[in-house]
């Protein structure tokens, strides 16, 4: 509070109301905080503590923000698809959270719960009896000039028991101040968890204000759901088995679906999870196959079955819209529940609200005339100039206009469209909205608010997040207020009402729990879980290769013709072949062989297979580094690019770009911690100086960010087939990675102060080289240091980094995962190994060592592209039968 | 006397790979009509599919699905049916005692008309109704012309002007592509009549079925050698619906089978499916038989 008087004009709220002060286009818009006179009465609290933070407290809050958002790996927005190594863009959270006092809350929840139930009701009469078209009350253009319309959804049956079960709709204030909704957004409602995870961060960051703040919670809403939607089951199920669809990884909100699969308890699959199997949806699994009963969708209707809606969609299950005619399955919200979203219904809903439900409607909306109705277009029209025009489904090419912002040439062209196609376009009058502060570097600046609300229908009853998500325009003076358009996002905190208990939830029994869902993953999500492991080892793997080669560049580089200097090429030979990276992407010159010749498809994923450089084993890639990387390439040029450069096949930071990819895939099966990690891991790498003298505690950054995802994956993961599937990867991959270091250093002699500090330094990439010392030490080991280190890199089964010991643990994870075929085929190996003859394969020229470590290469290879071919084979890809005119074959009559 | 037809209609998809399983749609039955019943139907299927069911859709036809399960590179679909149609002539002077203002007026605003018929007035997806529909249409269907003068103009019309031409298009063929190609097939020439109609504001639907043929020559037809035939079918005043066939430059009469119908040649497709195979080429073919009993 006192430092509010050491700032000037009166701290930060004062400026900011200065700045609301100024008459920009004649009236100014309510503002949340400020009245006419003065803070208003319940926004004191917030009023003080933004002043007692100050400006610098405020940015200070806005970082934390931004950390916290990337820690927990919050991300909107498309655009990761082809580009393994983009991430979506981050959501950005404002810290100032917007607070509803709890009487405005009352009269707004009660209004939103009249909303959803009248919804409801017109969805069910719109896809049923059409009542509302027979008796005139909405025309029947509005409706079935829709896309959202679905036609194949209209009909009696089971059909008709699914509902609106969840509703969002964006609000907004009017020039009087009261809240009115200005779009309703019923398609696939998204949201809800966006606010959540902004309530978990503003919470932290305004952890003062929090705590001194009685606010109702949000976490209620999310039981509900799971009740809503387990109630939503039409099949009969004791226990329903609940599934989210998603459109995938790359849909915008990626983040948002798995946060709400994981805080319901319910798994995110993807299209080509599930199967239509005599009219039922299944789950695929290698093993038993398991009914779906409710699918909670987050893909448009229309691509929801490619049988029966648009062909051409990969996002779809071909029969779902059967599956629900048949009663086999319930879908949330129901496929054509798009059509609520339609502006032109907004004229006719209080006449509707009347018949169906003999009441009022409570919350209003700005005042809309639909064009198809002679009246309404000759007024839009006339009035194209103050009316925001949108058309009845907005589009890509066709988005809501703001008339006064049109130039003569497109309000010409707008009308043109609208005399076209009237039915198509309505026309709105402009909110005004309200204001609310947002931190700028310059001090808290006014931007306009738009709250998106949420509800659930369970028990007959709408429950309404008591809060909401609340999103404020990029720029003062925007009026557009669209996440997409990169609005920020605003915790909205609902106050407790003082003269009630209700400062608990709401009181919504705790719901049964999914029955255990510790079955096979979808091979989709196998292989996704499988390249967790691959890269998360790789990055491990190839960081600690490129700490102990810059170790022999910094101490021999400058010394050619040295045993060090004839070391440090050995290594860095392994390195260019290990991660293929051989070619200099800038120069081109090299080898020719990138690591995409060397191996087939050890990768399961829907891209071409990715290849894994670690496993070449082969006599070809035992060239030099000279060779290898062109005279143009330094040697720690070469290592700086291995480690940064997201191009090169084999770096890490390529590596790491598919392992936040691939845990992207499968985020609803990770502990949530593994993105504080991931994001460490990213930003690591994303913020390496052009420095080569940082090169060495970059590198530790890298690994310790590696050794912290190893961990999380250990440490946080119940041993099931999910964590199999990883473990798989991990011993797979780490197997592979030794036995091309082996194959590329110690297996071929050299000069013994060369082959010494050669076998030193695959003993430390090994992680091996202290109970190396320790037993060279003692006498306990093998009498040379090079059958010391093929004991513990290759035959120790003691050593976690050995290859024997991936081959046992692989063996347990086969067997974990379900499969005692390839689990004895491992374990097979991995006794071949043991029985190994250390002094056989060391002695002479070492070829012993060499043919065995190509061919344990070659084994391990197999095994892989078997477990390939059994766990993550996805099925033969989906095509519409062509369509073609059958025609008559000649003129009649 | 009525007409009596077996209707045959044989489909046939081969694959160079296996499919692991198929997705059918399609109206299967014959919807009954005013004019026409439907005495018997029969569907038979190669490789015996998993599940086979049958519900009415919005437009009140029949409409099947099928789920095959059973590897195979050929799925035959063989579906026949006997229908007897007794067509009436239409009332020539009912038609042309209105305007088309007139019928578009009345038949927009007849509180009798299910819901549904408002989809019969929009364009859809096949059926978009452009600058090049619209230029194409006024000079036929102008608002103070006798409604069935109309109709007469707007049939004769596409068939002076459009020649009849298997490959000329595709299921993806727009309109103003057809317009400017002046050549396609039936179902183009009732997506063409469509436009025309809806844009003056008429309700017309697009029908899907079968024609009788007869041999030019007096030969016996070949077995396999009608096909399926598309033409549209528009409210009139009275409430009932006339059917015209721009392909043949005539209003329909009892030689016309009725298979379904819908906003366009997407709502009735006589099958679309789905396939899960690694084929990328299929081969479609389609033999027709329309038998008068």
């Amino acid at each position: 509070m006192n430092s509010a008087v050491a700032e000037p004009d009166g701290g930060v709220v004062g400026r900011y109301r200065s700045r609301l002060a100024v008459p920009a286009t004649g009236q100014r818009p309510v503002d949340e905080i400020c009245g006419p006179h003065g803070i208003r009465e319940h926004q004191a609290g917030l009023a003080a503590a933004l002043d007692s933070l100050g400006l610098g407290g405020l940015r200070g809050a806005q970082a934390e923000a931004r950390r916290f958002v990337r820690d927990d790996g919050i991300r909107y927005g498309a655009g990761a698809g082809n580009r393994a190594a983009r991430p979506t863009r981050r959501w950005e959270i404002d810290p100032v959270p917007v607070l509803v006092p709890a009487v405005e809350w009352a009269r707004l929840e009660a209004g939103l719960q009249q909303r959803a139930v009248l919804l409801d009701r017109v969805l069910a009469d719109l896809y049923g009896e059409q009542r509302l078209l027979r008796e005139g009350i909405v025309p029947a253009e509005v409706v079935y000039g829709h896309p959202g319309f679905v036609h194949q959804a209209v009909g009696s049956g089971p059909a008709a028991q699914s509902h609106l079960v969840l509703t969002a709709a964006d609000l907004g204030r009017g020039a009087d101040g009261d809240w009115q909704v200005i779009a309703d957004r019923d398609q696939t409602p998204a949201g809800a968890g966006y606010a959540m995870a902004s309530r978990r961060i503003t919470s932290r960051v305004m952890a003062a204000l929090h705590r001194g703040s009685d606010i109702v919670r949000l976490r209620g809403f999310f039981h509900t759901m799971t009740l809503a939607l387990q109630e939503a089951s039409v099949t009969g199920a004791a226990r329903p088995r609940i599934v989210l669809l998603s459109p995938g990884a790359d849909s915008a909100t990626a983040f948002e679906q798995s946060f709400i699969a994981t805080l319901c308890g319910f798994p995110v699959v993807e299209a080509e999870d599930l199967v239509l199997r005599e009219g039922r949806v299944w789950i695929q699994t290698r093993g038993r196959p398991e009914p779906v009963d409710v699918i909670l969708r987050r893909v448009d209707a229309a691509l929801c079955d490619p049988l029966e809606l648009r062909a051409d969609s990969q996002v779809g299950v071909p029969g779902l819209i059967e599956a629900v005619r048949r009663g086999q399955v319930t879908v949330v919200n129901p496929l054509g529940a798009g059509l609520l979203d339609n502006p032109g219904l907004l004229p006719f809903l209080g006449t509707a609200a009347r018949h169906l439900l003999d009441e009022d409607l409570q919350l209003r909306s700005p005042e809309t005339w639909w064009c198809g109705d002679p009246a309404g277009r000759d007024h839009v029209l006339a009035h194209l100039d103050e009316l925001v025009v949108k058309p009845i489904a907005a589009t890509r090419r066709g988005q809501s206009r703001f008339g006064w912002q049109l130039g003569t040439k497109d309000r010409a062209e707008l009308r043109r469209a609208v005399e076209a196609r009237p039915w198509a376009w309505c026309g709105q009058e402009a909110l005004p909205l309200s204001t609310a502060p947002v931190v700028t570097p310059t001090g808290l600046e006014p931007r306009r608010l738009v709250i998106r609300a949420f509800a659930v229908t369970s028990g007959g009853t709408a429950h309404v997040l008591p809060g909401g998500l609340g999103r404020v325009a990029p720029r003062d003076g925007d009026h557009h207020v669209s996440t997409a358009a990169g609005a920020l996002a605003k915790d909205v905190w609902v106050l407790a009402a003082e003269d009630t208990e209700s400062t608990t939830p709401q009181r919504i029994r705790s719901t049964a729990s999914q029955p255990a869902q510790r079955t096979t993953p979808a091979p989709r999500i196998a292989g996704s879980l499988y390249r967790v492991g691959r890269q998360a080892e790789r990055v491990e793997g190839t960081a600690r290769l490129l700490r102990v080669t810059a170790d022999l560049v910094e101490d021999h580089g400058t010394r050619p013709n040295t045993p060090g200097a004839a070391a440090m090429a050995t290594l860095l030979g392994a390195v260019t072949s290990i991660t293929g990276s051989g070619i200099d992407p800038r120069t081109g010159a090299g080898s020719g062989r990138g690591p995409g010749a060397a191996l087939g498809p050890t990768e399961p994923s829907g891209q071409p297979a990715q290849t894994g450089p670690a496993a070449q084993t082969g006599p070809a890639a035992q060239t030099g580094p000279a060779e290898q990387t062109g005279p143009a390439e330094q040697p720690l040029a070469l290592l700086r690019r291995v480690l940064v450069d997201v191009e090169t096949p084999g770096s890490v930071s390529y590596a790491a770009a598919r392992l936040v990819r691939a845990a992207q895939e499968v985020r609803d099966q990770l502990s949530g911690d593994a993105w504080i990690v991931l994001s460490r891991l990213e930003r690591t790498l994303g913020e390496m100086p052009d420095d080569d003298a940082q090169l060495q505690p970059q590198l530790a950054h890298v690994l310790e960010s590696a050794l912290a995802v190893a961990g999380i994956i250990v440490e946080s993961m119940v041993r099931d087939a999910a964590w199999g599937f990883i473990d798989a990867g991990t011993r797979i991959e780490r197997a592979q990675h030794t036995l091309s270091l082996l194959a590329r250093t110690v297996a071929t002699p050299r000069s013994p102060v060369t082959d010494g500090q050669v076998t030193e330094a695959v003993l430390t990439a090994g992680e091996s080289i202290i109970t190396h010392r320790r037993r060279m030490v003692t006498g306990e080991g093998p009498a040379s240091p090079v059958q010391s280190a093929v004991t513990l890199l290759l035959l120790d089964g003691g050593n976690p980094r050995s290859v024997a010991f991936c081959l046992a643990r692989l063996a347990e994870d086969l067997r974990l995962l379900g499969d005692p075929t390839l689990a004895t085929r491992a374990e097979a190996l991995a006794a071949s190994v043991a029985e190994l003859d250390v002094e056989l394969l060391c002695a002479g020229d070492r070829g012993a060592l060499a043919d065995t470590v190509a061919g344990l290469g070659d084994d391990v290879q197999t095994l892989a592209l078997a477990l390939t071919r059994q766990h993550f084979t996805r099925r033969a890809p989906q095509r519409p039968l062509p369509s073609q005119w059958s025609t008559s074959t000649e003129e009649v009559g | 006397m009525p007409n009596r037809y077996e209707v045959r209609h044989r489909t046939t998809y081969t694959y160079e790979q296996v499919v692991e399983a198929c997705y059918e749609r399609g109206p299967l039955r014959p919807r009954d009509t005013p004019c026409q019943q439907v005495e018997s139907h029969t569907v038979t299927v190669s490789p015996e599919p998993d599940l086979v069911t049958e519900h009415t859709d919005h437009f009140g036809n029949y409409s099947q699905y099928l789920e095959i399960r059973t590897p195979h590179t050929e799925l035959v679909v063989d579906k026949r049916a006997v229908v007897s149609v007794d067509r009436p002539a239409p009332d020539h002077s009912m038609l042309d005692a209105h305007t088309v203002a007139d019928v578009a007026r009345h038949t927009a605003a007849d509180p009798d008309a299910p819901p549904v018929y408002a989809a019969y007035r929009l364009p859809s997806r096949l059926v978009d109704i452009g600058p090049d529909v619209i230029g194409y249409a006024a000079p036929l269907l102008a608002p103070d012309r006798p409604f069935g003068e109309a109709l007469a103009a707007l049939y004769g019309a596409i068939h002076a002007d459009f020649r009849y031409r298997k490959g000329a298009t595709s299921v993806r063929t727009t309109l103003p592509e057809l317009l400017s190609l002046r050549a396609g097939v039936c179902q183009d020439f009732a997506h063409l009549a469509l436009g025309c109609l809806r844009w003056a504001g008429l309700t017309a639907r697009y029908v899907s079925g079968y024609l009788e043929t007869t041999s030019p020559t007096g030969r016996p037809r070949l077995a396999g050698s009608d096909a399926t035939h598309a033409w549209v079918s528009v409210r009139t005043p009275a409430g009932s619906w006339v059917d015209l066939d721009p392909t043949n430059n005539h209003l329909a009469d009892s030689r016309y089978v009725v298979s379904a119908w819908g906003r366009d040649f997407a709502d009735v497709s006589p099958l679309k499916g789905v396939v899960f195979t690694e084929s990328a080429t299929s081969r479609l073919t389609v033999g027709v038989d329309v038998i008068r009993l």
